[in-house]
């Protein structure tokens, strides 16, 4: 729980920086698309209005064209006719009959030409509501056509001379232009001004309706600057573009681009107009010396590549949104491995702490009595993971030798818990029961009362006494053991329960004799039922023929290991492995260990001391009198540590060794009780009538009197205390004083 | 230890029969219990077939005698063997029992 919280933030900042990092080279890239896409879009609107340009220029020029032509293609007429005034009149409505586009014409006679017609300047038009062609004069002293500029600039102009736009006041306000060129006589004197008017009505609608943008706009102009076309209306002809360049705050842009324009320059420009960028393109109709121009917002040719750029940007948020959350996942889970990681090697250094306890639980090679020479005997254990459930355990108290072998069911750390478990009620039970079924009972019943998760162990125990060689023991479901004689055979055993099943259960023990170079072999199923790569058992009959007779311990254990290793092979080990070999020798040597005898702290006990002082007596010579008082004074001695050197309901010992010296014999009585010095205690006078004599304190009253010496320590935590008998020919000198 | 307790024409004889060790006293403090609290007349401890006794048993010979005195009664010891009767010298029971 305590790991948690840094996982996640650590996950969290490694997220924000990896998404930063996503984030960056997207941008990155998005920066670089974007000033393509602005390019692109750039160089298309340029397309589009110099396409519109050109196409309108191509439009004016075939209109001009036809104008030209038309007059060009009269002058002949108009000059030959001018033998006979009357009838150039014809010849103008011929031009307009004869081509669609001239909505005008007159031959304007230079003033004088003719003496008798000072001026005359017939001139027809097109009515272009009924489509009629009308005539009149413009000989009139109103209008003075002599005056006017398509007259005037014509005289000199041999090639012609197309006036400025104007609006004809005349014929329903239209716009018109015209093309004016001198008439010569055969002397090469200009006699007249033939002239064609074309209306420029059409080029509003085309050109002005030019829409290659939503609010894009074209404008055209004179030569002059006057406004030809624009969309206000009201400016047409009657402004110029000086004059709008006049209200606008950004003059300086405009008035350049106000001269490339009149001075026949194409090309674009952008400006800015009430705080707007507009791109203006520009080009010019050389013929006339008109500006076209269209002008586009800038807005307008990014707009959808900014639409889209907001799209973008919003799915990049999104997707950097989920690619937050799933680096977090990843780098969590990733940080959650790390540390799992971290745990596991921490778990494993525990476990390996847990087999070192678990192995020092059961008695090493060392602890197998080589100093023995009625047993010999060798045990291994091999934990199929680093703990394991099986467990074995042997000592010898009181000349017998204590042993078992058990299975925990499962494996891993619940069995190996179990198995501590059984192995310390074993080393409990049997240090003051003689009884293997009773041992087994009192185990069961531990078990049973703790066991909430159905574990159960099976077990054996067994008592072997090495001085006679009988062998009690109990089965709880163990694998039945090899007895081994001068013939290999399973010991006969009745199954019973394992233990922790039912509590209150008994035992049925059993009893067998052991002779001189018999053995017993005990298992677990671990051996039994290794398995190899084929899955087969190594089995009961490779198990009995591993096992040969009259060999010493360690090396049946080695062979059958050794055995059961090849058998497996690559294999995984499946379970734990235990084997126990007891190899009774039964040699009678002489004991070279100090007599002694260990009683358990209940008053019953004293009841063996009497044996045990009549064992030592009769070895050392002494007779049944002293033998009796020494059994007295090591009986108040022992009695005092059995009620009282222990707390009720604990358990303790007493234990009596004795040693023999040349002239003197000492019994050093220990105890782990409470400090007790019983030399310390006041003497009790014995010379007392019975109304004042004490209950108490004659125990080691009697023990002062038998004994000759009596010394007490304290060590190791125990009370010592020795007490010495001389030994002479006298030796009941004492007592009878 | 065996114990058997008759009554008399001399009083209730007591007969203790093996060894009066300390396991021994114990069962024996209850058996003979009903006789501290009668122990007006005369009570004869026959050690004629005991073989040991421990502190634990003297006790109870001095119980009973404490008893007896207080109730005017009478307490002999009848028929100690040599070892017994060095543990009552070494104890100065010698001097407490009217030992026969």
């Amino acid at each position: 729980m305590k790991l948690q919280t840094p996982i996640l933030r650590k996950s969290v900042w490694t997220s924000i920086l990896l998404v930063l990092f996503a984030a960056l080279i997207i941008e990155v890239s998005s920066l670089f698309q974007y000033f393509y896409a602005v390019k692109g879009l750039k160089s298309e609107a340029s397309l589009r209005a110099e396409g519109e340009l050109e196409n309108t220029r191509i439009q004016i020029s075939d209109v001009l064209d036809q104008a030209e032509a038309a007059l060009r293609n009269n002058m002949w007429i108009a000059r030959w006719c001018l033998d006979h005034p009357d009838s150039l009149e014809a010849v103008t409505r011929r031009i307009i009959e004869d081509n669609p586009v001239v909505v005008g014409s007159t031959v304007a006679l230079v003033p004088g030409y003719y003496k008798r017609r000072p001026l005359m300047a017939p001139y027809s038009y097109r009515n272009l509501d009924t489509g009629e062609i009308l005539t009149k004069t413009l000989a009139t002293p109103e209008y003075d056509y002599p005056s006017h500029e398509w007259f005037t600039k014509a005289l000199f102009r041999e090639r012609g001379y197309w006036s400025e736009p104007y609006v004809d006041e005349g014929g329903g306000e239209m716009l018109m232009t015209t093309f004016s060129m001198p008439v010569r006589d055969d002397s090469g004197k200009t006699a007249a001004i033939l002239t064609v008017d074309v209306s420029l009505d059409w080029l509003t609608s085309m050109f002005g309706d030019v829409k290659v943008y939503p609010s894009a706009f074209s404008v055209m102009a004179s030569s002059s600057g006057r406004i030809m076309v624009c969309p206000v209306q009201s400016f047409v002809m009657k402004k110029t573009i000086q004059d709008i360049i006049d209200s606008l705050e950004d003059k300086a842009t405009f008035d350049t681009l106000s001269r490339d324009m009149l001075s026949g320059k194409s090309g674009s420009r952008l400006v800015r107009y009430k705080g707007k960028k507009e791109y203006v393109y520009f080009a010019p109709v050389e013929r006339t010396g008109w500006s076209m121009s269209i002008v586009i917002p800038e807005d307008e040719i990014y707009s959808d590549i900014r639409k889209l750029g907001w799209r973008v940007r919003l799915l990049q948020i999104l997707g950097l949104c989920m690619l937050f959350f799933i680096i977090r996942f990843v780098a969590r889970n990733q940080l959650k491995y790390n540390n799992l990681t971290e745990k596991k090697n921490l778990m494993e250094n525990e476990l390996k702490i847990a087999s070192g306890i678990q192995m020092s639980m059961i008695p090493s090679s060392d602890a197998s009595f080589p100093e023995r020479h009625d047993i010999d005997m060798a045990a291994v254990l091999v934990p199929a993971r680093e703990v394991g459930g099986d467990l074995y355990d042997y000592f010898i108290r009181e000349g017998k030798l204590f042993f078992c072998i058990g299975d925990v069911s499962g494996k891993g750390v619940p069995a190996s818990l179990v198995m501590a478990v059984t192995r310390s009620l074993f080393r409990t039970v049997s240090s003051h029961e003689d009884s293997p079924g009773r041992i087994v009972e009192i185990i069961n019943n531990s078990m049973s009362e703790m066991n909430r998760n159905s574990m159960f162990v099976t077990f054996f125990c067994g008592i072997l006494d090495l001085a006679t060689g009988q062998l009690r023991y109990c089965n709880a479901g163990h694998n039945v053991p090899v007895f081994m004689s001068d013939t290999k055979h399973m010991l006969d055993v009745v199954p019973n329960l394992p233990l922790g099943i039912v509590s209150d259960m008994s035992f049925q023990e059993q009893e067998t004799m052991l002779y001189e170079d018999d053995a017993i072999f005990l298992y677990t199923d671990g051996l039994t039922e290794a398995e190899n790569a084929n899955h087969e058992l190594f089995g009961e009959k490779r198990m009995l023929s591993v096992l040969s007779t009259r060999r010493d311990a360690k090396s049946q254990i080695e062979a059958m290991e050794k055995n059961v290793t090849d058998f497996v092979g690559q294999a995984p080990q499946s379970d734990d492995l235990t084997m126990l070999f007891i190899h009774y020798l039964n040699n009678d040597l002489p004991r070279s260990n100090v007599p002694h005898i260990v009683l358990r702290n209940e008053i019953g006990q004293i009841s063996r001391l009497a044996g045990f002082v009549e064992e030592v007596a009769e070895k050392n010579g002494i007779n049944p009198g002293t033998a009796s008082a020494i059994n007295l004074a090591l009986e108040e001695i022992v009695t005092n540590v059995i009620m009282y050197a222990y707390p009720k309901g604990t358990e303790g010992f007493a234990e009596i060794k004795v040693r023999t010296r040349d002239d003197a014999i000492d019994f050093e009585v220990s105890d782990s009780g409470k400090p007790f010095d019983p030399t310390a205690m006041p003497e009790v006078d014995i010379t007392l009538g019975a109304e004042d004599r004490k209950i108490g304190g004659l125990g080691i009253h009697l023990a002062r009197k038998i004994m000759d010496a009596i010394s007490y320590e304290r060590k190791n935590d125990k009370n010592i205390l020795t007490l010495t008998k001389m030994l002479n020919n006298h030796g009941n000198q004492n007592q009878q004083n | 230890m065996e114990i058997k307790i008759n009554k008399t024409e001399e009083g209730k004889v007591v007969e203790f029969i093996g060894r009066l060790d300390t396991p021994a006293a114990l069962e024996a403090n209850e058996t003979l219990a009903p006789l501290f609290e009668d122990a007006s007349g005369t009570t004869i401890l026959d050690c004629g077939k005991m073989t040991y006794i421990s502190s634990s048993g003297l006790r109870i010979f001095l119980t009973l005698r404490k008893s007896a005195l207080q109730k005017g009664g009478k307490v002999i010891v009848r028929a100690i063997n040599d070892d017994i009767r060095s543990v009552f010298l070494m104890t100065g029971f010698l001097n407490l029992f009217e030992i026969q």
